[in-house]
């Protein structure tokens, strides 16, 4: 059974909706992430899920059992908020015990339990007497997933956590995050913007725009299918194509008058019109590229951009700019400048059935 | 607080300003040798004004109060007699209601200005500097003329006794002229001074430790007492040391209010300084007053960061 | 839940609400006391009429002591920001060894019951044989008001990030400019409350001026003296008077600052519009 239910969950500020219509359900001991970019309505979402809001229409069913009307301090659950929250007049030990505290669990009980959550948050046991105040950034993070574990919470949300942290940091935090959650075997929702960290942490994904669920799935799933062309961008930036139907097998773009081959059922039943889809990194270039690409556009290299062992090309074809991503070439690498051909295998296109603007 | 552009220009010889030969002109030279020393700089004038006009007072009138009695110059053979005297004549009962109508006072402005301090920084939202500056204005008109406004309310055939005759026929007559009414003055007359510094210390509490504490599990008065309290205590403390102190040293109250039920202990002082003419013993009496006014400083300054006070954090 | 319960916060208003009227009622009860035609103050008021006001605005003493309050507090607000402001920068925006004691030291006078000072200050005055006039009660009174005044603008220099100002040094203004154009106009909210502040703390002080004016007398001094020597109806009409001369400088104070804002934003917009 699910432990996390929400049903038909609605939230309006007065005229805005900031929430719409929203079901889903979340399984014990799974690492579940909301993403979406700000105004999604993620943070709305999360502030009910905790408690700190009512929803406006709908039911939130933890275990089975409504607790629309339940307030934060009367949940089973427990969140690591944006900014941490800790507090600054407390010790790290302090802070990790509140909630011991707040249940009248004996001193010495407590202690034991705080050390020991500390362990698990990846934080040496002399910091129980240290003020969190001289805590780095990264120890702040784990004092307040300490914190957090100590509640023995049924689900533990996180707040965007990670957002103010530097990269090569937050690289290791959201591994260690992962494995707590692992070690731990706790129902883990999380929320962010950023669909890389989800990607790296989440057992499934549910993607936010507008108040609305787009697509919900396992990282793969969203990152192999996305279900709308908003996912697809959303995954990373994409070569997009407004397209219309043409014949059985073919979609003619609708800017170029391009002819564009496409798997014979990648096109929903009845399509009129939408958008068609290419990764940078599926994307084919050279001096001439293969017979049996979907379409061959020329154009010509204007700029180079290194990511590590991979290289991304822009390169303009008429008035318009496409993305490739290659890995590091070798020697008889294109350059900028270089004259090509682009384009794609019919196989790796996708096709999104939506009006064109 | 750290303050680099200062910093850096020590241990070179020339400012940026005199390399680039761009500035302040004739400013430039005296400019240059500022830097150093910014702050101490800066402090100078208001530390200049408080050493002659607060400690060189303080000084003296602690020298006085070892001077024989009535005499009018600071310099002579010191003597313990004025102290003598405090200890052997009844000054304690003045000292004594003082005390007591003080701390009274700071306990029940505590009480009054908490929950309008609560009112300003959760509820007011963007009208809070509004509402603040319209509770505290009345600090802006002389004590005297709203004291005098309330025994003018509260006096026989006043506002209050009038308006219950009329109305009812039954008048409260005089309520003034006894100590709890001098105790609701100290209170009206102090509510500002309270009010700011708890203001400034709820500040300080950020929203979400408070939603973080109710999260994990702790009940509203737990997050008041665990939370709260604790965070907001700088203002707690600094207010109730305020109103202690400046209750201790007040007279107007029970002038206008009191009409002599209680001789507080500034009145002492001042008919020793003028009736009595008697200059060592109204500085003896200054010289304990104070000491007991510093102790509650000491105890309770220790305890604050006045720079953690005010940043918002 | 974090949120104040509905009732707490209906509550909190209504207590708030009471609050404010309790702070104004005295100033009431006077102003209505000082319509009563009758020489003693007696509710309901049988007869009402103008008579106390024309006698006070005859009165030369008065007009003698208004305008002596007006220069004191005028004087006292002006030298007082002035100390004030450089002052506020020693307390919170530079670090420097002594900026402890410092903070300490502005906090005592303020933490001083004033009518001792106020004697204390009369007794050095006395003892470094100063005559006592009106000079005297504006050195008395910045004892206390500067103090205050450098808490006033401290607070908006607690928030000033001086990031700016390193700013425009490193865009290659002198001191002198960065102080002009980028420290000054953003602390000037906090330098105009000084200025405020200390104008109507001065206006309405009466220890200092009791204690060192020496044989000239301001508003609350005279208002003191009657109420001591005997009630007339002049008590009232000259303490709402002056609470009105108050009221107009506050109200004239944030009529100012809201006009500087609007100009500004509006020359910001005529700016951009260019």
């Amino acid at each position: 059974m699910a432990i996390l239910e929400l049903r038909n969950v609605d939230k309006f500020f007065d005229d805005f909706v900031a929430v719409d219509r929203v079901s889903l359900s979340i399984e014990e001991g799974e690492f579940f992430t909301i993403v979406g970019p700000s105004g999604s309505g993620k943070t709305t979402m999360i502030r009910m899920l905790v408690g700190m809001d009512k929803p406006t229409n709908g039911q939130i069913l933890l275990r089975g059992e409504a607790i629309n009307d339940v307030p934060a301090n009367l949940r089973p659950t427990c969140m690591v908020f944006q900014s941490l929250a800790l507090f600054p007049h407390m010790t790290v030990g302090g802070n990790v015990e509140y909630s011991m505290k707040c249940k009248g669990v004996p001193k010495p009980e407590r202690r034991r339990r705080a050390l020991h959550f500390l362990s698990v948050a990846h934080l040496p046991e002399s910091y129980y007497d240290k003020p969190v105040t001289q805590c780095s950034g990264g120890e702040r993070q784990r004092v307040a997933i300490a914190r957090a574990l100590a509640f023995d919470p049924e689900i533990l949300f996180f707040d965007e956590p990670l957002s103010a942290i530097d990269y090569r940091l937050r690289k290791v935090l959201e591994r260690e995050l992962k494995d707590i959650q692992r070690a731990t075997g706790k129902t883990f929702v999380y929320i962010t913007h950023s669909l890389e960290e989800a990607m790296v942490m989440s057992d499934r994904i549910a993607v936010m725009r507008k108040g609305r669920i787009a697509q919900i799935g396992t990282p793969n799933e969203i990152y192999r299918s996305p279900n709308s062309h908003f996912v697809s961008e959303f995954m990373g930036e994409v070569n997009s194509f407004k397209v219309r139907p043409e014949k059985a097998g073919s979609l003619v773009d609708v800017e170029s008058g391009r002819a564009i081959i496409v798997e014979p059922d990648a096109a929903p039943a009845g399509f009129k019109a939408g958008v068609l889809v290419v990764r940078p990194e599926d994307m084919l270039m050279g001096r001439q590229i293969p017979a049996g690409a979907a379409c061959i556009l020329k154009g010509r290299i204007v700029n180079e951009y290194v990511l590590g062992s991979r290289v991304q090309y822009q390169v303009r074809s008429g008035e318009s700019l496409y993305l490739v991503e290659k890995i590091r070439a070798t020697e008889d690498a294109e350059g900028i400048g270089s004259d090509v051909e682009i384009g794609w295998r019919p196989g790796d296109a996708r096709v999104f059935d939506e009006p064109l603007q | 607080m750290t303050d680099r552009s200062f910093d850096a220009t020590v241990g070179t010889s020339a400012t940026p300003d005199e390399r680039t030969g761009r500035g302040a002109g004739l400013l430039r030279p005296w400019l240059g040798r500022l830097p150093r020393n910014a702050g101490f700089w800066s402090a100078m004038p208001l530390s200049l004004l408080l050493l002659f006009g607060f400690f060189g007072p303080l000084v003296l009138v602690v020298l006085y109060s070892f001077m024989p009695r009535g005499s009018f110059s600071p310099i002579g053979w010191p003597t313990l007699e004025n102290y003598r005297d405090i200890v052997e004549q009844n000054f304690y009962i003045s000292f004594g209601w003082s005390l007591l109508m003080a701390i009274v006072a700071a306990v029940l402005l505590l009480l009054v200005a908490y929950p309008l301090a609560v009112a300003m920084v959760r509820l007011a939202g963007k009208k809070a500097d509004i509402y603040t500056i319209l509770i505290v204005a009345p600090l802006f008109v002389a004590e005297n003329i709203r004291l005098q406004g309330w025994s003018l309310f509260f006096d026989k055939s006043g506002f209050l006794d009038g308006a219950m005759e009329s109305l009812f026929g039954v008048g409260t007559g005089s309520l003034v002229g006894n100590i709890p009414i001098v105790i609701f003055g100290l209170v009206y007359v102090y509510l500002p001074f309270m009010l700011f510094p708890l203001i400034l210390g709820l500040t300080n509490v950020p929203g979400d430790a408070r939603e973080a504490a109710s999260d994990l599990g702790a009940t509203r008065f737990q997050v008041f007492r665990d939370i709260e309290l604790p965070l907001a205590a700088p203002g707690v403390l600094i207010g109730t040391l305020l109103c202690f102190v400046l209750s201790l040293g007040a007279v107007s109250e029970a002038k206008f209010l009191g009409k002599g039920a209680v001789i507080p202990i500034v009145q002492d002082i001042d008919s020793a300084f003028t009736f009595g003419q008697n200059w060592p013993r109204g500085s003896a009496l200054s010289v304990l007053l104070i000491l007991i006014a510093a102790a509650a400083v000491v105890v309770v300054m220790r305890r604050v960061d006045i720079d953690r006070m005010f940043t918002r954090r | 839940m974090s949120d104040i319960h509905p009732i707490t916060r209906r509550l909190l208003w209504i207590f708030f609400a009471a609050a404010c009227l309790l702070m104004y009622l005295p100033m009431l009860v006077t102003a209505l006391a000082s319509l009563s035609r009758s020489r003693f103050f007696i509710f309901p008021v049988s007869k009402y009429s103008w008579k106390w006001y024309e006698d006070t605005l005859s009165s030369l003493q008065i007009e003698q002591a208004a305008i002596i309050s007006l220069i004191v507090a005028v004087m006292v607000a002006v030298i007082s920001v002035a100390l004030a402001f450089v002052g506020a920068l020693a307390y919170a925006r530079y670090d420097w060894k002594g900026r402890k004691s410092f903070q300490y030291l502005v906090m005592l006078p303020i933490f001083f019951p004033q009518a001792v000072l106020g004697l204390a200050v009369q007794l050095w005055l006395n003892t470094l044989g100063v005559p006592m006039s009106w000079h005297s009660t504006v050195f008395g009174q910045l004892v206390w008001i500067a103090p205050i005044a450098t808490l006033v603008i401290a607070i908006q220099v607690f928030a000033y990030d001086p990031a700016f100002e390193d700013a425009a040094r490193d865009l290659g203004a002198t001191r002198w400019q960065a102080m002009r154009d980028i420290t000054l106009p953003l602390l000037w909210p906090g330098i105009f409350s000084g200025f405020l502040f200390s104008l109507l703390l001065s206006w309405s002080n009466f220890p200092f001026a009791y204690y060192t004016s020496g044989a000239d007398v301001t508003i609350p001094e005279w208002l003191h003296a009657k109420m001591i020597g005997g009630y007339t109806p002049m008590v009232p009409a000259v303490g709402t008077l002056s609470i009105l001369v108050g009221a107009v400088m506050l109200c004239g104070g944030f009529a100012i600052a809201y006009a500087a804002k609007t100009i500004a934003a509006r020359r910001r917009l005529a700016t951009a519009a260019r």
